[in-house]
């Protein structure tokens, strides 16, 4: 058994090696409703943060892992915070999905954020769905109370039809439950 | 077992303080889309970026390098067509970003973006120059070692990482408090690339090694 590589901070400078045109796209593959995925990344003290990489990991609409592109890899979706913390990700809406031990999982991203002052990422993930139609997937049986699983679950725009908003508290008040590996 | 990474709150490193989270983490059972990850094609990278000295139109100034590594898993089994991105700063030790303001040259003939694929032996091969060390306010003289940044895909999503690259017997990685973040000393090394002359050109680049390892199978089934 080789001894892993640890974790190191992104630093503020990535955007030179890991810039991606279009990386905001997350080119699933396959049809599917169009979604956006938006919200803003505060710190401790409430400020934002304009410096994160935040990336997303997804089933497609029917539930099963993208493959690759031509170009691209499938179903991954990277983006940069801007001046005001927000991020956005373009995407198809993800399917529900299984697991091998039969658990049910609802739409969900799995999310990777990295930033200067995280010396390992913050991972967790995003569910789309209410509390009432969550409350059997694995992750809501993890995080148990209430208030918590809200940090997880993102809200439809009612403004914007297809649109799904999702804030992430990194530290703090409200701070988005996270998933320790 | 020894703990690998570093913790989320590490005040030397000034920046931890507001940004790490203090809430209990959520112990969970991976998911399928932990033991899945994406797959990159071989068009997602240019052949050029394994070659980080032909970016501009002369040489880049300062000691050319030519860095070799594996990626493997933590069986030691390599891993294939794992993304691995570089970047770094110039010899003088000044980034080609808007951010750094520090006054140290630009090198108008280096930007420090590399890309590559590893092949099916898990390895890959930069060419490019050594890093400057350079200064930052984190505190009182502080001056970061000379590193690469390595971002990698392995074959899970739960495989991903962001790590740093230093150099052996560099005076400043004492002081340095990200690179002595991870609490055990045998983890740091980990970060440390090995002089392999013979990996380098003759009268034309010094070569080193950097053998990269993910963690990720303890997300996988097989590993609870």
């Amino acid at each position: 058994m080789a001894g892993e590589t640890p974790s190191q901070t992104i630093g503020p400078f990535f955007h030179i090696g890991l810039e991606w045109k279009g990386g905001e796209n997350a080119e699933v593959g396959t049809p599917g409703e169009r979604i956006t995925l938006t919200g803003r990344i505060t710190d401790g003290a409430g400020a934002p943060i304009d410096d994160a990489m935040f990336e997303t990991w997804q089933m497609d609409a029917a539930g099963k892992p993208p493959a690759a592109g031509e170009t691209r890899p499938g179903g991954l979706a990277r983006c940069y915070t801007d001046k005001d913390g927000r991020y956005r990700i373009e995407t198809v809406m993800p399917g529900a999905f299984s697991g091998p031990d039969g658990a049910r999982y609802v739409p969900q991203f799995n999310v990777t954020i990295f930033m200067r002052g995280l010396l390992k990422a913050i991972r967790t993930r995003v569910l789309l769905a209410s509390a009432d139609a969550a409350k059997d997937d694995p992750f809501a049986r993890a995080i148990g109370d209430a208030a918590r699983l809200k940090t997880v679950l993102a809200q439809r725009d009612a403004a914007r039809p297809g649109t799904w908003n999702w804030d992430v508290r990194v530290q703090g008040e409200g701070e988005t439950a996270f998933i320790e590996f | 077992m020894p703990q690998i990474h570093p913790p989320y709150l590490y005040p030397p490193y000034k920046s931890t303080v507001l940004r790490a989270p203090k809430q209990a983490l959520v112990r969970v059972p991976p998911s399928p889309l932990d033991t899945s990850g994406p797959a990159f094609p071989k068009r997602f990278v240019k052949q050029s970026e394994a070659d980080l000295t032909q970016w501009g139109k002369g040489a880049p100034l300062g000691e050319k390098m030519i860095l070799v590594g594996r990626v493997l898993d933590d069986a030691g089994r390599p891993v294939r067509s794992a993304l691995v991105e570089l970047w770094q700063c110039n010899a003088a030790g000044r980034y080609a970003h808007p951010v750094d303001q520090h006054d140290a040259p630009l090198d108008p003939n280096f930007l420090g973006r590399g890309q590559v694929l590893t092949d099916d032996a898990g390895e890959f091969r930069f060419v490019t120059i050594k890093p400057g060390a350079y200064p930052w306010r984190n505190q009182p003289f502080g001056w970061r070692p000379a590193h690469l940044h390595f971002s990698l895909f392995g074959s899970t999503n739960a495989e991903r990482l962001i790590t740093q690259m230093f150099f052996p017997g560099d005076p400043l990685l004492p002081i340095d408090p990200i690179f002595n973040s991870p609490p055990d000393p045998a983890a740091r090394a980990r970060m440390v690339a090995s002089l392999e002359l013979e990996s380098g050109i003759e009268e034309v680049a010094l070569g080193y090694r950097f053998e990269i390892v993910l963690g990720g199978r303890r997300a996988t089934p097989m590993g609870h």
